[in-house]
C-alpha cells in the first residue's frame, strides 16, 4: 500500500515537472472503471489523449488544471461493436469475406456527431450484405479523416448463418478452399526445398531474407518459420485469405444467428475447424434461443452457447416464455451458463443509441448483474474486437474515452453531462 | 375398441412363447461363448466403449411391440439408440438413463406417411434446413409421431439435433392415372411396356454376356428411367386416385407389369378390394373422407367408413393419414396431423382390427417409406423410437406422456406447455394403498418427524386419486364394450 501511495503521489508530480501543458486532472464522485470495480472520489490524470493515472483521492500538483465535479460519475466511453452507423453502401456478392468496412468510412456523417452526445466513443462497423459480407473495423466516433477514424481494422469477419444449405455450404466450401491453399503452400515449400538442396552450399543472402520476413509480419507461425530460410509462401486468393486467417486465429468470426436451429447448423457447418468465434444473436420477444443456452437443460448432443464460453452480441430485450406472457431474461441465462454478454442498442438507430443505457438498465432490473451489464457495453465489446488495450475501461495507458453522468448510468433519469474522446471533450460545456 | 372375444389369444401366446424364446436365445448365447468368439467380442466392446455407450431404458410398461404382442410390465433397454433387449428383469448397465413407465403403455413411435411442416420450413436438404426446435415438431411428438414422411422421404423428429435423422429419401415415383386424361394413361402404359421389354432384354443379356463377351448391351432408347426404377423395385410407384375406375386401372396396370402400386386417396377402393389385394396394392387413406356416390352409376361407389377394414380383409396394406397434412390451427379441430391416432380410431369404428389399426400408423407406413428396418415396431436391433401413453393409443382421451427418439427422451408432457395442464401426471412414487385395519410399515426414525403433520393428509388424497383412476379405467372399458 505504501509503495502504491508513493507511486501515485509521485506520478502527477513527475508530470508537472515535465511541464506538459495539456495534463488535465479530473475529480469526480465515483468512477466505474469496469476493469477494477468502483473508485469513490476518483482522480484521473489525462495527458496526450491517454489516461495516465487513476486512483482514489490522488493529490494534484499546483498548476495542473482540475475539473472538479463531485456529483458526477465517470464510466468508460460506450463501445458498440455491431453497427452500420454512418455507412450507407449496399451489400454485394454473398461471398465477399475480403470486403472491408474500413473502405467506406465517412467521418463527416451526421450520425457520429450525435452518437458522441450519447456517450458512444467506439464503434465496430461491419460491411453490408448477406452471407459472408466481410470484415468489420473498429473506429472512433470523431475524427477528421477516414484514416484517423480507424482504431483497428479487420476486427472480425461477419458471417450470417441461417438454417439452409447454401449458407452452410458457403462455410464448408470456404474452408475447403483454405485446405487447397495449404496444399499449394506445401507444394511450393517442397519445390523450394528441392531447389535449395540443388544450390547446395551456396549461402543465401541474409538481407533479402530479413526483408521478406518483414514483409509478412502478420503471417502465421508456420509461415514465419518458412520466412526464416527465405521461403515465401504463395499469396492466398483474396476470398480465401480470411479463412486462412480464421484458422491461424489472426482473425475472429462473428456469426449471426437468429434461432436455436441456426446455432446447431452453425456447429454442424463448422465441423472440426478450430477458430475463434463469437455469436451475434438476433433477439426478439419470441426468441427460442433458450433451448441452446446450455447442453444440460435440454440434453443437447452438442455444447450449448454457455458451454462454449463465447460472447453473445445481443439487444437488451426481454423475451417471453413461449405460449405465455411471462418474461425471461436471456442475457441473464447466457451469463449464468458461462457465455459473455455483449449488448448493442435495440436497433441501429440514433434514438436507440440514446436509450441504450436505459434499456440495458432494464436487464439489470430483470436480474443481470450490474457489473456484467456495464462490462457488456464497454470492455466486453472491446475485447471482442481486440481493442481492449485502447478502450473499454478506465485504466492507466488506455485512451481517455469517458462518459460523465449525473447519477447511476442505468437510471432512466440520469443524463450524460459530458463525453471525452481521446482526451478531448467532444460533448458538454465544461468550464475547468 | 378391442375385439372382446379374441384379444387375449395373442397375449397368452406371447406369454407362453416368451420363456421358450428367452431360454432358446440363452442357450444359443452360451454356445457362442464357449468358442473363441468371446475374446473377440470383448475386444469389440472395448473398441465400442471409447466413445462412451449411451444406455436408455423404459421400465415396467405395457409394451405394445407393434408386431402383435403385448408384454405387460416389461422393460426395454437401448444401447446408442438401438433396441438391445426387450423383456423382464433386465440388467441395466451403469449410467443407464431410465424412464419409469409403470402403469403406462409403450408403443412404437408413429410414422406419419404424408405430413408437412413438422421440421420447420425444411422441404429438402433436411439435414441442412431442419429446425429441431420448432413448435410443430413438439406438437407432432405430443401426438406420438416420431417419423415424418414427406414427399417420399422419411425423417425422424430428432429434437435438439441436426444430424443423422434422415431415414430414407425419394422413395416414391409419382405417376398420374386419371380418367380425365385418357392419353396420359395410354402413354404411361407404353412407358411401362418399353421399360419391361428393356428389362427383359437386359436380364437376358446379363445371362448371356458371361459366355459371349462381345454381346452388345440392349439399347436404352425410349426407356423411361422412372418406370424402370419401379420395375427394378428401386422406387415405389405412387398414384393419387379415388375413383373406382381409376383404381381398377392402376391395379390392372400393376398386375400386368408386376409392381406393387401405392395409392393415396383410395376413397372407392372398398368396392374393388379384392382386385387391389391381388395386385398387391398398398393404400394411404383417410377414414373420415366423405364423398357421395356417382348417382349415374348403378354399381357401388362413394366413401365408406368400412374402407380400411374391407381393404385390410382383402390383404391390402393400409396406412392412415388425417385429411390435413400439416398442423392446422384454424377451422375445425381434429382433422390435422396432430390427430393421427384419432383418425385411426374411425377406421376401427369401421371394423379395422386393433392390430391393423396400430400397424396403419407404424410399420405399414414405415414399409412404404422403405425404413421398416429401422422404425415402425419395437424389436431388438431396431431404433429406439417409442412413445409412452397413459391409455389406449387410439382412445380420444389418451395423451402421449413421453416420446423417445434414438434412445433419447425428446418430449415430456409435463415439461412442454401445450398439454401439461390437462390431467397432470400423478407423482411417480405413490404410497402403498392399505385396507382398513392394516398397519403401515414403521417409517425410519428420521422420517417420522417430517411426516407427522401433513403426511397423513397427503396419503389420503393419493388414495382417493388412485380410486378415481380405477373408476375411470372401468368407465373406459365399458365404453369400449359398447362401441365394439
Amino acid at each position: 500500500m505504501k509503495t502504491k501511495a508513493l507511486l501515485l503521489s509521485l506520478c502527477p508530480g513527475f508530470l508537472a515537472a515535465a511541464a506538459h501543458a495539456d495534463v488535465l486532472a479530473i475529480k469526480v464522485g465515483r468512477a466505474e472503471t469496469v476493469s477494477k470495480g468502483v473508485i469513490e472520489h476518483a482522480v484521473i490524470f489525462v495527458e496526450d489523449g491517454k489516461i495516465v493515472t487513476i486512483g482514489e483521492d490522488l493529490p494534484i500538483d499546483r498548476g495542473i488544471p482540475v475539473l472538479d465535479r463531485p456529483d458526477w460519475t465517470v464510466m468508460p466511453g460506450l463501445v458498440n461493436c455491431y453497427s452500420r452507423m454512418g455507412c450507407d453502401s449496399e451489400g454485394g456478392d454473398d461471398m465477399s469475406p475480403n470486403t472491408k468496412a474500413s473502405d467506406e468510412l465517412w467521418p463527416k456523417a451526421d450520425e457520429y456527431a450525435e452518437l458522441v452526445k450519447y456517450g458512444v466513443t467506439t464503434l465496430g462497423l461491419y460491411p453490408a450484405g448477406n452471407g459472408i459480407p466481410g470484415q468489420a473495423v473498429a473506429v472512433r466516433t470523431k475524427a477528421n479523416t477516414a484514416e484517423e477514424m480507424i482504431l483497428q481494422d479487420s476486427v472480425y469477419l461477419k458471417i450470417i448463418l441461417r438454417s439452409d444449405s447454401t449458407s452452410k455450404k458457403r462455410i464448408t466450401d470456404a474452408f475447403k478452399k483454405a485446405d487447397d491453399y495449404n496444399e499449394k503452400v506445401k507444394k511450393a515449400r517442397e519445390k523450394f526445398d528441392k531447389e535449395k538442396d540443388k544450390k547446395g552450399a551456396k549461402k543465401e543472402e541474409k538481407p533479402a531474407e530479413e526483408k521478406k520476413a518483414l514483409e509478412e509480419p502478420k503471417a502465421d507461425e508456420a509461415k514465419k518459420e518458412d520466412a526464416k530460410d527465405g521461403f515465401v509462401p504463395p499469396e492466398a486468393e483474396p476470398k480465401v485469405k480470411p479463412f486462412v486467417d480464421l484458422r491461424n486465429k489472426s482473425l475472429r468470426a462473428l456469426v449471426s444467428i437468429s434461432s436455436s436451429a441456426d446455432y446447431l447448423h452453425w456447429l454442424d457447418a463448422l465441423g472440426k475447424e478450430s477458430i475463434n468465434w463469437d455469436l451475434r444473436c438476433l433477439m426478439n420477444r419470441d426468441s427460442d434461443l433458450f433451448y441452446v443456452v446450455n447442453k444440460k437443460a435440454w440434453d443437447l448432443d452438442v455444447d450449448g452457447i454457455g458451454d462454449q464460453k463465447v460472447r453473445v452480441v445481443m439487444e437488451p430485450i426481454l423475451s417471453l416464455v413461449p405460449g405465455t406472457m411471462r418474461q425471461r431474461n436471456l442475457s441473464l441465462e447466457f451469463a449464468n451458463a458461462g457465455a459473455k454478454v455483449v449488448f448493442i442498442p435495440r436497433n441501429d438507430t440514433l434514438p436507440d443509441h440514446k436509450l441504450w443505457l436505459t434499456n440495458v438498465g432494464e436487464m439489470v432490473n430483470a436480474g443481470l448483474k450490474r457489473e456484467l451489464a456495464l462490462r457488456a457495453v464497454t470492455l466486453e465489446p472491446a475485447e471482442l474486437m481486440g481493442v481492449e488495450k485502447h478502450v473499454g475501461s478506465l485504466d492507466k495507458g488506455k485512451d481517455a474515452n469517458m462518459v460523465f453522468v449525473n447519477g447511476d448510468p442505468f437510471e432512466p433519469t440520469t443524463r450524460i453531462q459530458a463525453v471525452m474522446l481521446d482526451g478531448k471533450f467532444v460533448f458538454g460545456e465544461v468550464n475547468q | 375398441m378391442i375385439q372382446k372375444p379374441t384379444w387375449w389369444k395373442p397375449l397368452v401366446a406371447a406369454v407362453l412363447a416368451l420363456p421358450v424364446l428367452s431360454t432358446s436365445t440363452f442357450a444359443f448365447q452360451e454356445g457362442g461363448d464357449a468358442s473363441g468368439d468371446k475374446k473377440e467380442e470383448a475386444k469389440k466392446d472395448d473398441k465400442d466403449k471409447k466413445p462412451e455407450d449411451r444406455w436408455f431404458a423404459v421400465l415396467n410398461g405395457d409394451i405394445h411391440t407393434g408386431t402383435g404382442e403385448v408384454l405387460r410390465g416389461a422393460s426395454l433397454l437401448a444401447k446408442n439408440g438401438k433396441i438391445e433387449k426387450i423383456g423382464y428383469d433386465l440388467d441395466l448397465p451403469k449410467d443407464t438413463k431410465t424412464l419409469d413407465a409403470k402403469g403406462y403403455r409403450v408403443y412404437p413411435g408413429l410414422v406419419a406417411i404424408s405430413s408437412q411442416g413438422l421440421m420447420g420450413n425444411a422441404a429438402s436438404d433436411f439435414e441442412d434446413t431442419i429446425d429441431p426446435f420448432n413448435s410443430r415438431m413438439v406438437l407432432a411428438l405430443a401426438t406420438g409421431i416420431t417419423t415424418t414422411g414427406t414427399g417420399g422421404s422419411a425423417v425422424k423428429l430428432k429434437r435438439f439435433s441436426v444430424n443423422d435423422m434422415v431415414l430414407s429419401e425419394k422413395q416414391f415415383a409419382i405417376f398420374s392415372w386419371s380418367n380425365r386424361t385418357p392419353r396420359g394413361k395410354s402413354e404411361l402404359r407404353e412407358k411401362f411396356k418399353n421399360s419391361a421389354e428393356y428389362l427383359r432384354q437386359y436380364r437376358e443379356w446379363e445371362r448371356k454376356v458371361r459366355d459371349q463377351k462381345d454381346l452388345p448391351e440392349p439399347s436404352k432408347r425410349n426407356v423411361d428411367n422412372t418406370c424402370l426404377a419401379v420395375l427394378k423395385g428401386e422406387q415405389t410407384a405412387k398414384f393419387t386416385a379415388n375413383d373406382r375406375d381409376e383404381l381398377l386401372g392402376i391395379a390392372r396396370l400393376a398386375q400386368e407389369y408386376g409392381f406393387r402400386p401405392l395409392i393415396e386417396g383410395a376413397q372407392e377402393a372398398w368396392t374393388i378390394a379384392d382386385e387391389l389385394g391381388r395386385a398387391g396394392a398398398r393404400v394411404i387413406l383417410t377414414p373420415r373422407d366423405r364423398n357421395e356416390k356417382d348417382e349415374q352409376q348403378a354399381r357401388e361407389g362413394g366413401t365408406s367408413i368400412e374402407n380400411a377394414a374391407i381393404l385390410h380383409r382383402a390383404g391390402v396394406q393400409v396406412a392412415i393419414v388425417p385429411s390435413t397434412e400439416g398442423v392446422d390451427l384454424g377451422g375445425i379441430a381434429g382433422r390435422d396431423i396432430i390427430h393421427l391416432p384419432v383418425e385411426v380410431g374411425f377406421a376401427v369404428r369401421g371394423g379395422l382390427p386393433e392390430k391393423a389399426a396400430l400397424e396403419s400408423i407404424t410399420i405399414v407406413p414405415a414399409r412404404m417409406l422403405g425404413c421398416a428396418n429401422r422404425v415402425g415396431s419395437l424389436e431388438v436391433g431396431k431404433d429406439c423410437d417409442l412413445i409412452v401413453t397413459d391409455g389406449d393409443l387410439l382412445h380420444y382421451q389418451t395423451f402421449v406422456q413421453w416420446a423417445v427418439v434414438d434412445g433419447k427422451q425428446v418430449y415430456d408432457k409435463e415439461k412442454e406447455f401445450y398439454y401439461a395442464q390437462i390431467r397432470p401426471r400423478p407423482a411417480a412414487e405413490q404410497p402403498k394403498k392399505l385396507d382398513k385395519g392394516e398397519s403401515e410399515p414403521k417409517p425410519k426414525e428420521g422420517d417420522e418427524a417430517k411426516k407427522d403433520g401433513a403426511g397423513s393428509d397427503e396419503k389420503k388424497d393419493d388414495a382417493k386419486k388412485e380410486g378415481d383412476g380405477e373408476k375411470k379405467d372401468d368407465e373406459k372399458k365399458d365404453g369400449e364394450k359398447k362401441e365394439g
